[in-house]
């Protein structure tokens, strides 16, 4: 029985991945996630220049909602309400940065970078090549994302011209929404070797007493244990669509979430919040409990379970009814209330 | 209402007032700290180490390390006791930035 895992042509020691934000844009940080035994990272996204004032952030950054802090971590419940911007570094640092990574690390690393010109993209996405990184994420979804840039133009332009001009793996990370697996279609066609579902869902909050959005009166990204729901969907349309791997992400806190996505078809999943809310162990925990279940499952690895709950998926029509008879039926009983 | 419910509040809803003139960051009020070695793993940017304090309650205490502190927050939800207050980085030397100043609305949706 073992954890290991093939994606996009590397052999990976988990399936967990540590998800692109602040728990990798530090080397030491790779350094920590090595030790837990994740199976890659994907490094901080890093703007082009033109988003210069995304490498400074807001203070303060994250606020958790609905955070018991006597349950803490093992609440099922909370968000993770959060401003969270871009690579604080030049791109320069940056590339230093993946080639530093690189050096020193053994496990996989993931470059990812944000444009919206196409040469930017292909500019950046030749660097992250050059620096030694074994694939490179498009994060074409942030929730913090300007808004000048749509799918249709910038994004899908840029996956065209980032596939022509690298040989490494091209990871399209998408948004959740209505639009997914037509986006996840267009990734494949254009030659995404994956996708990552999905980035966190834009959200809002407000502060009664004040009267005002919390924070800084803008959307916030937002994500927690609950985000898996809408996640573990977009996962299975878009497995039962496209022949491309999928990277699932989204509300992961145990092993037990990472199987519903292999048993849905994800290839790998990446995590964040739960290293945010319960540490850096929180990798070496998840790998114990899948390997606990495969132990318990008599199976040798979870290439054997992917995507077999989506084979007792049913179609709507084919749902099992029955009558909502007596009370909702023709006997419901208004008559003899006198209600004519 | 609002935080009287909860017994713990944790990070305020809004930035503090300062925050329009200088950068936030953390600080540790000693005396409410219980050296419970919950904050330092949860900070991303080794800003929070603790030391020795051999006349405090529990002879230690967390203590934030100005220059590593990104004024995030999360801290201030780590806290059981909430022990974390902001106070102004004096030392930073540029005003903020403002993403309106340097792109036109790219903040918008």
């Amino acid at each position: 029985m073992s954890l290991t895992t093939r994606f996009l042509g590397l052999t990976l020691q988990s399936p967990v991945f540590v998800a692109s934000g602040p728990a990798s844009h530090d080397v030491n940080q790779i350094r920590l996630a090595e030790e837990q035994k994740a199976g890659a990272v994907v490094l901080k996204t890093a703007c082009s220049d033109k988003y210069e004032h995304m490498r400074s952030w807001p203070r303060p950054r994250y606020k958790l909602l609905d955070w018991d802090k006597q349950i803490a971590g093992r609440s099922k419940s909370f968000s993770l309400y959060s401003y969270e911007q871009g690579y604080s570094g030049t791109l320069e640092d940056y590339w230093e940065f993946i080639r530093v990574c690189k050096k020193h690390a053994t496990i996989p690393i993931i470059g990812s970078i944000f444009a919206d010109d196409a040469r930017d993209w292909q500019e950046m996405a030749k660097q992250v090549e050059q620096c030694g990184a074994d694939a490179v994420e498009l994060d074409i979804s942030s929730p913090h994302r300007p808004g000048s840039v749509a799918f249709e133009t910038t994004f899908v332009a840029a996956i065209k011209i980032v596939v022509k001009s690298v040989k490494i793996p091209v990871l399209v990370k998408l948004g959740p929404g209505h639009e997914v697996v037509q986006q996840c279609l267009v990734a494949e066609e254009f030659g995404a070797s994956a996708v990552s579902l999905c980035n966190r869902m834009r959200g809002f909050d407000v502060d009664i007493e004040s009267q005002r959005p919390i924070l800084h009166g803008y959307y916030a990204g937002i994500g927690g244990p609950w985000a898996k729901h809408y996640t573990l969907r977009h996962v299975a349309e878009a497995a039962q669509e496209i022949k491309i791997p999928i990277s699932g992400t989204g509300g992961v806190m145990s092993g037990e979430d990472v199987i519903k996505y292999v048993l849905l078809g994800a290839s790998t999943v990446q995590i964040l919040s739960v290293i945010m809310v319960n540490g850096w162990d929180s990798i070496s925990r998840i790998n114990a409990e899948i390997e606990e279940y495969l132990t318990r499952k008599g199976l040798n690895s979870l290439e054997q379970i992917r995507g077999k709950a989506l084979e007792a998926m049913t179609s709507p029509e084919d749902i099992i009814r029955w009558s909502g008879e007596p009370k909702a039926g023709a006997r419901n009983d208004w008559k003899k209330r006198g209600m004519e | 209402m609002g935080n009287e419910q909860t017994k713990y509040p944790g990070l305020p809803p809004l930035p503090p007032p300062f925050v329009k003139e200088f950068p936030p960051i953390a600080v540790v009020v000693e005396e409410k700290c219980i050296a419970c070695d919950r904050c330092p793993p949860l900070c991303f940017f080794d800003a929070i180490i603790m030391e020795n304090r051999p006349e405090h309650k529990y002879k230690r205490t967390a203590v934030v390390v100005p220059e590593n502190c990104t004024g995030c927050g999360l801290c201030f939800e780590a806290c059981p006791v909430d022990a974390f207050l902001w106070t102004p980085d004096k030392t930073a030397g540029s005003g903020p930035l403002r993403a309106a100043q340097e792109t036109d609305k790219d903040m918008d949706v």
